[in-house]
């Protein structure tokens, strides 16, 4: 029944939809309507309110949605959302103030004389400044509005003019910075939770392990991580537009001819290229950059650019007159000097120390002021000129308002969605489809598709993401990244958006082209585009690591990077260090026998004995190696048999996960039936009919196990067991041999400091002598501590410890003892100290070149951060999909 | 007899919404017995106390009095009411903006000095720790405000929501500023913007309806005429728009522990301790949007009703911008 209500719903969205109600207030209203019509019904019919819902009753899903309305912006979770309104202002700002166009206008006099030049301009501005509004409609109808006649006027060929402006300005929502973006990385990132905790729930079903290893975890998306995953899809669209343009403009000509250049290319004219293309492409650059290098969040990198765009508006809005740069200028100075004053001095307000720290931290607040004066002038002066500082602030909270209540709104209808059922049922449906995760990912992608022909962007991300998302995600055979997916639901809209006759950027277009621009024109530039898209949507999909790479490199060097031990990132670190030793290994051993050569008579005899394994261990290395591989190897050959076989018990595993829901379900009703004191006996049959048709159902699905399956997962078990422990020897090894390094080496080189503790231990034989209680207390507790501060020191330190126990009653202490403890550390002392500075002069360059010939091989899983090349190699590794299927 | 129903609907449910409001403060923090649990006699010995005759006859009053205002300006037609709706949700977002402007600077500021420790210097010891306390630092510090806010608002109209926009944007860069420069950073500065965030896009909604920000599925809609438009547009918020603002409401005061109710009652704010106070006010936040959109919507039917009865455009005050429903509904 619930069903009936889920139709309900979705024909009570069409129609609201469809009427051109906003639809902020279409999607949530929908909904409550169908849930109170689905609650009324129920209460009617059935005396119960809650009879028709899949599971909960209408009051549990009403909240639901309700509490969403407040989890949007109540923690710090779903921050990055914030950059929206940041980024909304920046575009808004550079369009007011007149720099896009001035953009496009310069960049199309400096291209226009080649083929196609005026094209390739409009190509670029649209990709770099289009995105930032996240609607298409408005996107075309302003570069419509600006290019077309342009383009027109210089005798292009309509249908490639308007192709091009269709293409360039759906595109500007894929390339960063994008709100459209912000939003998939926002509803992404909950989708990737959800199938997270699927993919364990099946983990364990299937295995009978409790907790799923987190290297078979779903990969996550941040808004960062969306940014740079679209980049370089986005920048091979735009390579693809351009080449197309340059050469149909060859081959004919009179499609895109050059334009006649109106002024000469002189001084004057190159002045006026680098003053209006280069602040804009800066700002971008800046933006992108800072994410990209991780310096700064998203948000931050939005304010940025919305304070660059006003500066920038600044002296556009006032061009030709006196002082116009004036705020530009001064933000410019108080940069550098800003970039200046970092450099040389080491700025933290909470540590003001010496006369040098004040003095960096005031040019610090001279620059910071600078700052704020440019950006605040910079705002009064786009306030009082015609307004324009209102215009973007309003249409900013606009935007804003309508992207975030959709969002909001949104929500209340998955909210309603899983409430009658619908989530399970596109579930079953997927998942039910043969031939795997490919045909569910290309049916959502039709789907999608056949959606963007009438909603937008915001709408498809908010609505259709959070329904099938977590189930292509959760699927191991695939292991798509959620970034991934993003990519190419967002290359899918933009590509449905160009298609005719109901996409919506020729829509758009054709309400602001001029009448002599035939329909039939613009459906056929769109045409060459929707090939191009094609072309890119498959490069995007056949290698993954064009989107995967960047978000996988950054945050394996950025800030939060996570060490070399971290469990995600063994499976691919082992793959370039058995790369590297292959290639080295003699280098290796060869390093051993050099270390060997060490006298290492002066060392503690447990050091000397750690080294010697160390050496060992190195030599044993190759062999566990080979192990690994041998095991791999086991695994790899028996997979093309195991496979298909492990698919299909799979595949009949789940469809008898299912009937035993449904045989659950059926069983509750019954009983719940046979309990009334009148029941329907009818419908009791049918139930008692159904429950006995799913059991068999059940028998016959359990009878379809191929026999030799239970042999065959045993024996699956056993290679993976073996592999297992092949690998975790090898780990073994490698850790027992370089772990001693560091710490060793550390000691050594910290001979001079141990020995200039010794006079402070021997100014501690008076106080031993002669005080007692609190006064020898603090003494010898200051000494301890500059003890401990040194490696390989604790027997000192637990002897000082004694003493200081000794001495602690004032009235009775145990001078005796103490006196007898602190011979005991002196001792120890004098023979750290001697072993030490024998070992600094003799070994430790010997030494620390055996660590280092280690360090990118054997020792590589104990470094804190991973070095370039071999975040390179680790990223790159990462970024493609790997079948987990098997692990299930 | 159309534009008697329209208008004392539009009228009716803005006054039945601010009495809402009204019990609701009385019944959740006053102690009152509410004017359901009253009629049902559920609320036990409260659900007896005789104060919820008069909560339950306010209703009763109020709406009475709007029937009988609404039939004797029967003669002045309905665009004057809408204006006069308009206006009203104007005037509560342009308060809530005053007042979040307000609270927003001075709790910025005070959670600055907590958290340097320079509060206790600057106004001694007590009121330091009185300030700590967040039921203290709402009464004596944002209920004031908030209420000069709304003063400030009805006076002076120049500044409004959209405000917010830029504060956004300069709350943000003073992060940049003091994280890449001075090293410092702390959860205040997240929190304030956080707070005029959420308050941009709740508040800009009612003036995004009205100048058709909201965005619609125009494939069928750019083709309908102005009646068509019009009839879409007064149903959809009859049955869409005015159902979720009313849900958000209803479920959001039915009881103390609900979800707005709640954090106001308890003066919630933020784990991080020395953040801001203002996490119950963000709570409200849902109050302003779903009682402006109440109010907007109201004056979207009645809009919607003089256009299908071919009322022609009232003149307005003068000094005052053309109603923006206007141009919208007949684009």
């Amino acid at each position: 029944m619930e069903y009936v209500f889920l139709a309900v719903l979705v024909v009570l969205m069409i129609t609201a939809l469809t009427s051109g109600f906003p639809v902020a207030f279409s999607l949530p209203g929908s909904a409550i309507l169908a849930i109170g019509l689905a609650a009324l019904t129920g209460y009617v019919f059935e005396g119960d309110i809650d009879a028709y819902f899949a599971v909960d009753g209408p009051s549990e899903w009403i909240n639901a949605g309700v509490t969403n309305y407040r989890s949007l912006y109540w923690s710090v979770e779903r921050d990055t959302l914030i950059a929206i309104p940041l980024f909304v202002f920046m575009g808004i700002m550079l369009q007011r103030s007149k720099i896009a166009e001035d953009l496009l206008v310069t960049m199309a006099k400096l291209f226009g004389p080649i083929p196609g030049g005026l094209g390739i301009s409009v190509v670029f501005v649209g990709a770099l400044l289009a995105a930032t509004t996240g609607i298409v409609g408005a996107t075309v109808i302003a570069m419509g509005l600006i290019s077309l006649p342009a383009m027109l006027r210089n005798r292009y060929s309509p249908s490639l003019a308007c192709g091009t402006i269709c293409a360039s300005g759906t595109l500007g929502q894929i390339i960063p910075p994008s709100i459209v973006l912000i939003i998939l990385a926002d509803q992404l990132s909950s989708a990737a939770d959800q199938a997270s905790a699927a993919r364990k729930l099946d983990y364990r079903e299937s295995t009978g392990e409790f907790a799923m290893p987190s290297e078979l975890d779903i990969v996550s998306a941040s808004a960062g991580d969306m940014f740079m995953g679209a980049l370089i899809p986005g920048l091979i669209l735009v390579g693809l537009y351009m080449a197309y343009i340059l050469i149909a403009a060859l081959i004919n000509p009179k499609s895109a001819p050059p334009v006649h250049r109106e002024a000469a290319f002189d001084r004057a004219f190159a002045l006026r290229v680098v003053l209006t293309l280069a602040p804009p492409l800066t700002l971008i650059f800046v933006v992108l950059g800072s994410i990209i290098s991780g310096i700064a969040t998203v948000n931050q990198a939005g304010a940025i650019g919305a304070v660059g765009a006003m500066i920038m508006g600044s002296y556009r809005l006032v061009e030709g007159q006196a002082r116009a740069y004036w705020p530009a200028i001064l933000a410019v100075a108080s940069l550098i000097e800003l970039a200046v004053v970092i450099q040389v001095f080491d700025i933290n307000v909470r540590l003001v120390e010496t006369r040098q720290d004040l003095l960096g931290l005031i040019l610090a607040m001279i620059g910071a002021a600078g700052l704020v004066i440019a950006a605040v002038w910079a705002a009064v002066r786009a306030y009082r000129i015609n307004g324009t500082l209102n215009g973007v602030m309003l249409e900013t909270a606009k935007t804003t308002s309508m992207v975030f209540i959709i969002l909001i709104g949104a929500a209340m209808l998955t909210s309603a969605f899983r409430g009658f059922g619908g989530e399970e049922l596109v579930k079953d449906y997927l998942t039910g489809l043969p031939g795997g995760f490919w045909t569910q990912f290309v049916v959502v992608m039709l789907v999608i598709f056949l959606l963007g022909f009438f909603l937008d962007f915001i709408e498809i991300a908010v609505v259709v993401v959070p329904i099938v998302a977590p189930i292509l995600l959760a699927d191991p055979e695939a292991n798509i990244t959620a970034v991934w997916l993003g990519v190419m639901v967002g290359l899918n809209i933009q590509t449905s958006f160009l298609t005719p006759p109901f996409g919506f950027a020729l829509f758009y277009l054709r309400g602001v082209a001029p009448k002599i621009v035939k329909t039939l024109a613009i459906y056929k530039g769109a045409g060459a585009f929707i090939a191009l898209q094609l072309v890119g949507l498959s490069i995007a999909g056949m290698y993954p690591s064009l989107v995967n790479y960047l978000p996988a490199r950054i945050s394996l060097t950025g800030e939060t990077a996570p060490p070399a031990i971290n469990p995600k990132l063994q499976a691919c670190l082992q793959a370039y260090v058995f790369d590297y030793y292959d290639a080295n290994e003699a280098a290796l051993r060869q390093a051993v026998l050099t270390a060997r050569r060490m006298d290492t008579a002066m060392l503690p005899a447990p050091d000397r004995q750690r080294l010697q394994q160390s050496f060992d261990a190195v030599d044993g290395t190759f062999e566990r190696v080979a192990a690994v591989r041998r095991a791999d190897a086991a695994l790899a050959a028996f997979n093309p048999e195991y496979k298909p076989l492990h698919a299909e018990v799979r595949r009949i595993k789940r469809d008898m996960r299912r009937l035993e829901k449904r045989l659950a379900a059926l069983n509750t009703e019954r009983s719940r039936l046979a309990r009334q004191i009148n029941p329907d006996w009818r419908r009791l049959g049918d139930l008692d009919q159904a429950i006995i048709a799913a059991r068999a159902a059940r028998q016959a699905l359990e009878g379809r196990i191929p026999a030799q399956w239970d042999a065959q997962r045993q024996h699956y078990r056993t290679l993976r067991d073996q592999q297992t422990q092949a690998i975790r020897a090898y780990r073994q090894t490698v850790d027992g041999a370089y772990a001693p390094l560091p710490v060793m080496i550390r000691a050594i080189a910290q001979a001079e400091r141990v020995a200039a503790l010794a006079p402070q231990i021997d100014a501690l034989r008076r106080v031993v002598e002669t005080q007692a209680g609190a006064a020898s207390t603090t003494a010898i507790q200051a000494v301890e501590r500059a003890v401990s501060e040194l490696e390989g020191t604790g027997k000192i330190k637990s002897a000082l410890t004694k003493v200081r126990r000794a001495l602690k009653n004032a009235e009775q202490p145990r001078r005796e003892q103490a006196l007898t403890h602190y011979a005991t550390a002196l001792t120890l002392l004098r023979t750290e100290i001697d072993w030490r500075s024998a070992a600094a002069q003799s070994m430790l360059p010997a030494l620390r070149a055996y660590q280092a010939a280690l360090r990118g091989s054997i020792g590589l899983r104990l470094q804190p951060r991973l070095t370039g090349e071999q975040a390179d190699y680790v990223a790159a590794c990462q970024s493609t999909h790997k079948d987990l299927s098997l692990y299930f | 007899m159309m534009g008697f129903v329209v208008r004392f609907f539009g009228l009716g449910m803005v006054v039945f919404l601010l009495l809402f409001l009204l019990n609701n403060v009385l019944t959740f923090w006053f102690g009152w017995p509410g004017s359901i649990a009253y009629l049902s006699g559920s609320g036990g010995d409260s659900g007896r106390n005789p104060w919820g005759v008069l909560q339950v006859g306010s209703y009763v009053v109020g709406l009475a009095a709007v029937a009988v205002w609404v039939f004797k300006t029967a003669a002045d037609g309905m665009r004057g009411d809408a204006h006069g709706l308009n206006r009203l949700a104007a005037y509560i977002v342009r308060g809530a903006f005053w007042a979040v402007l307000l609270v927003g600077l001075a709790d910025g500021v005070i959670a600055f000095l907590r958290v340097e420790d320079l509060l206790s210097g600057l106004v001694g010891e007590q009121l330091d720790k009185s300030l700590g306390r967040p039921q203290y630092r709402g009464e004596y510090l944002h209920f004031p405000l908030i209420l000069l806010g709304y003063g400030v608002a009805a006076v002076y109209r120049k500044l409004d929501f959209s405000w917010l926009a830029i504060l956004v944007v300069l709350a943000e860069f003073v992060i940049v500023i003091s994280r890449f420069v001075f090293s410092y950073e702390q959860a205040f500065m997240g929190d304030l913007v956080r707070f005029w965030y959420a308050a941009l896009f709740l508040f800009a909604s009612a003036y995004a309806l009205m100048h058709e920000g909201h965005v619609r599925v125009d494939v069928l809609y750019a083709r309908f005429g102005g009646r068509v438009r019009a009839w879409v547009n007064a149903v959809g918020a009859l049955v869409l728009g005015l159902p979720v603002c009313w849900t958000i409401l209803w479920y959001g005061t039915n009881g103390k522990g609900a979800s707005i109710n709640s954090p106001l009652l308890s003066y919630e704010i933020t784990q991080s301790g020395y953040g801001m106070y203002v996490k119950y006010l963000m709570a409200a936040f849902l109050l302003v949007f779903a009682v402006s959109m109440v109010v907007q919507f109201c004056a979207y039917i009645v809009h919607a009703a003089a256009d299908l009865a071919d009322e022609p455009d009232a003149v307005f005050e003068p000094g005052e911008a053309a109603p923006d429903g206007v141009d919208a509904l007949e684009a």
